[in-house]
């Protein structure tokens, strides 16, 4: 089974700690795809797995194998680089071949690979360019040639859509998924963009200061997230997090903020939190408009309409707090300047601790 | 009839179209500070390289200081023949092309395995005792690197004949001796400049992308697969730029060391064109056979640097232009 775990991993500088001990581990043909903002530490553990950072603490295995001291080359991992590291001096053929010619293939089974893996990732006729030759997205296809030609246990992707353009990025990643569909091989995939993360990964892993804020499937996540960062980070646009204080209703707790109230969930946690200060999460998605002030809205100052066709966002304020709205706009663009307020199912209403920032229990929905 | 509009005029448009000094004024007036940077380099390009040009004249001419150079009489190649014919100009241009040539083929490749070297270091403190170490003699005077050679090398006192004592070895007196003058003078030269030229190649390895490292590590290539597969490729263009300059300079066999190390009995060996132009020029005062010998040997220095270029144009996609 050729499984990735880390169990404790720890990474430090010195003195400096940059990975707190972080668990995980990822399934046979398992797709996870580590995600955080810029110096969260999801990178420097994706280079402990490639063997390119030494592991200050914990245990990695690889395929059952502890690999803590295990060469690079030794791990059976090939690593997509976020700056492609195509070597410029060679042919587009030649360096999906580097990998095997340093491995002593012979030359039959190096031309096959090649061919084989030209023809999957469509470089057949770029085989005799050379890197300075070919466009972004042309090179990160080599560049995952280069890695898939090896047959490795586990494929090591760091950021590598980064430095594509919005367009080429979309592409991009669905050929990442078909490739992974075909392949079936174990990856672990570094990116900061959650969409990637959202539409590459089996699961994800959101991590936040060198530790691991929640694991679990896109949905699970988007639906569930277990406290504000997670919620703040998934999504585009992110979680609206407001302050609200919760009351007690005719049918269950209430948030009241300073435009109105919202009904919540009638669940024991939030009814026993009547009284708290907490934040609110509702995704602009599932914030519905008002036109007309209404029992069970909120009300809102209309800032800006920012129409994207199919749907449009609306950007406002409730009190002090930022609100983002996102709606269709289907029969809807005549109405979108006068809105007022808005509302949400309570099921789709998160509520988080106004200190720890974590999400009050018993709030679970099916993804 | 009323004069109506010029059909021609009307329906011919004219683009207005600027002439490259147009353009160039209008740049120079935009960016006039660079241009004023730029000045001095000029000036000093025009004194001391261009204006000298004039005094070329006299390789073609019976030149006399009394006279002047725009008086003195046209002899056409009368110097040109007068050179080609004399054995000593000859045996100095043998001498150059050979220290030229062994200079070139051991000495240019010296600086490359030296950084290839101090790039394999990781000892940081080892790494930058031994850069100064061979940098240092590139920073001390060429007269003072010849008397720690004459000193290393005479037949008394000399470390070397010293050593070769131990081993029962007669002392040889190398410095007057015609075979041993290029080994010593090429030897010396590579230890002067080799570390210093080392620099180029080094900053040229330090802008190789860590990351073509990475990706060859966890590919499986040792250090040594490192260095041949990427390395030395990715500083090939370096490696051409340099190789086409100092074939331009191929000619310009360092002087002053020579006129150190050299005296009258190892002339055959070590007399190359530049000290066989000091010593008519200057000691004999033919200035104009002189500077004959000076343009022969720049037009061929031009003609190598143009053949250089042309070949690695061709070869590769590096050039000087």
């Amino acid at each position: 089974m050729s499984g990735v775990k880390l169990q404790s991993i720890v990474k430090a500088y010195g003195a400096v700690q940059v990975v707190h001990g972080i668990d995980l581990e990822v399934q046979e043909k398992e797709f996870v795809v580590l995600v955080g903002p810029s110096g969260c530490g999801k990178s420097t553990t994706l280079r402990m797995v490639a063997g390119l950072e030494e592991i200050s603490g914990g245990e990695l295995t690889i395929d059952g194998k502890v690999m803590n001291r295990v060469a690079p080359k030794d791990r059976d991992v090939a690593m997509v680089f976020q700056n492609y590291a195509l070597y410029p001096h060679l042919n587009v053929a030649n360096n999906i071949a580097f990998g095997l010619k340093i491995r002593k293939e012979s030359k039959q089974d190096i031309e096959d690979a090649v061919a084989e893996v030209g023809g999957i990732l469509g470089l057949t006729e770029y085989l005799d360019r050379k890197p300075s030759d070919l466009s972004g997205g042309q090179r990160q296809r080599v560049a995952m040639g280069r890695a898939i030609v090896r047959r490795p246990k586990v494929f090591l992707f760091d950021e590598p859509l980064s430095n594509l353009d919005a367009k080429l990025r979309t592409q991009m990643r669905a050929e990442i998924k078909r490739l992974h569909k075909r392949l079936g091989v174990t990856s672990l995939y570094v990116t900061h963009d959650q969409v990637e993360a959202m539409t590459l990964a089996d699961r994800i892993v959101v991590m936040n200061d060198g530790r691991i804020e929640q694991i679990g499937t896109p949905m699970e996540l988007f639906l569930n997230p277990i406290n504000s960062f997670v919620a703040g980070f998934l999504g585009a646009p992110p979680m609206n997090q407001i302050k609200a204080t919760i009351a007690a209703g005719d049918t269950g707790p209430l948030a009241q903020f300073a435009g109105g109230e919202l009904a919540l969930a009638p669940l024991a946690d939030l009814q026993n939190a009547v009284g708290r200060e907490v934040i609110v999460g509702i995704r602009p998605e599932y914030a519905q408009i008002v036109t007309e002030p209404t029992a069970g809205s909120v009300s809102c100052n209309l800032d800006l309409v920012e129409t994207l066709g199919s749907e449009a966002l609306l950007h406002t304020t409730v009190g002090d707090d930022p609100f983002v709205i996102r709606t269709d706009t289907l029969d809807k663009m005549g109405v979108l300047d006068a809105v007022t307020g808005f509302t949400a199912q309570p099921d789709l209403i998160k509520v988080f601790d106004a200190d720890t920032g974590m999400a009050l229990a018993g709030q679970t929905r099916a993804a | 009839m009323s004069s109506g509009p010029d059909i021609e005029e009307t329906q011919t448009l004219q683009i207005p179209t600027r002439g490259r000094m147009e353009r160039l004024v209008d740049h120079m007036k935009k960016d006039w500070q660079l241009y004023v940077l730029l000045l001095p380099t000029l000036i000093w390009l025009l004194v001391f390289l261009y204006k000298p040009m004039y005094g070329l004249q006299i390789a073609f001419k019976d030149y006399s200081i009394f006279r002047g150079v725009a008086a003195s009489p046209w002899i056409g190649f009368e110097h040109f023949e007068t050179l080609f014919n004399s054995e000593g100009f000859m045996r100095a241009l043998r001498n150059t092309i050979a220290i030229s040539f062994w200079s070139l083929l051991i000495g240019f490749p010296m600086p490359i395995f030296l950084a290839l070297m101090f790039n394999e270091i990781l000892h940081r403190k080892f790494k930058s005792t031994a850069q100064t170490i061979v940098y240092l003699p590139h920073f001390i005077s060429s007269v003072i690197i010849a008397g720690i050679v004459i000193t290393a090398f005479s037949p008394g006192a000399g470390i070397v004949n010293t050593v070769m004592g131990w081993f029962g070895l007669d002392p040889i007196y190398f410095l007057t001796k015609p075979e041993w003058f290029r080994p010593i003078f090429i030897g010396t030269t590579i230890w002067q400049e080799a570390g210093f030229q080392s620099i180029v190649f080094l900053a040229a390895i330090a802008g190789v992308s860590p990351t073509l490292y990475e990706s060859a590590v966890v590919d499986g290539a040792s250090r040594w697969q490192m260095m041949w597969k990427i390395t030395i490729p990715s500083i090939l263009p370096t490696i051409i730029i340099m190789l086409i300059i100092r074939i331009g300079n191929m000619l310009e066999v360092s002087f002053e060391m020579i006129i150190l190390l050299y005296q009258p009995s190892t002339y055959e060996t070590a007399d190359v064109v530049n000290t066989f132009i000091y010593r008519q020029g200057l000691q004999n005062g033919q200035y104009d056979f002189a500077a004959a010998a000076g343009l022969f040997n720049a037009v061929v220095a031009f003609v190598l640097v143009i053949g250089a270029n042309t070949i690695a144009k061709r070869f590769s996609r590096t050039s000087l232009w």
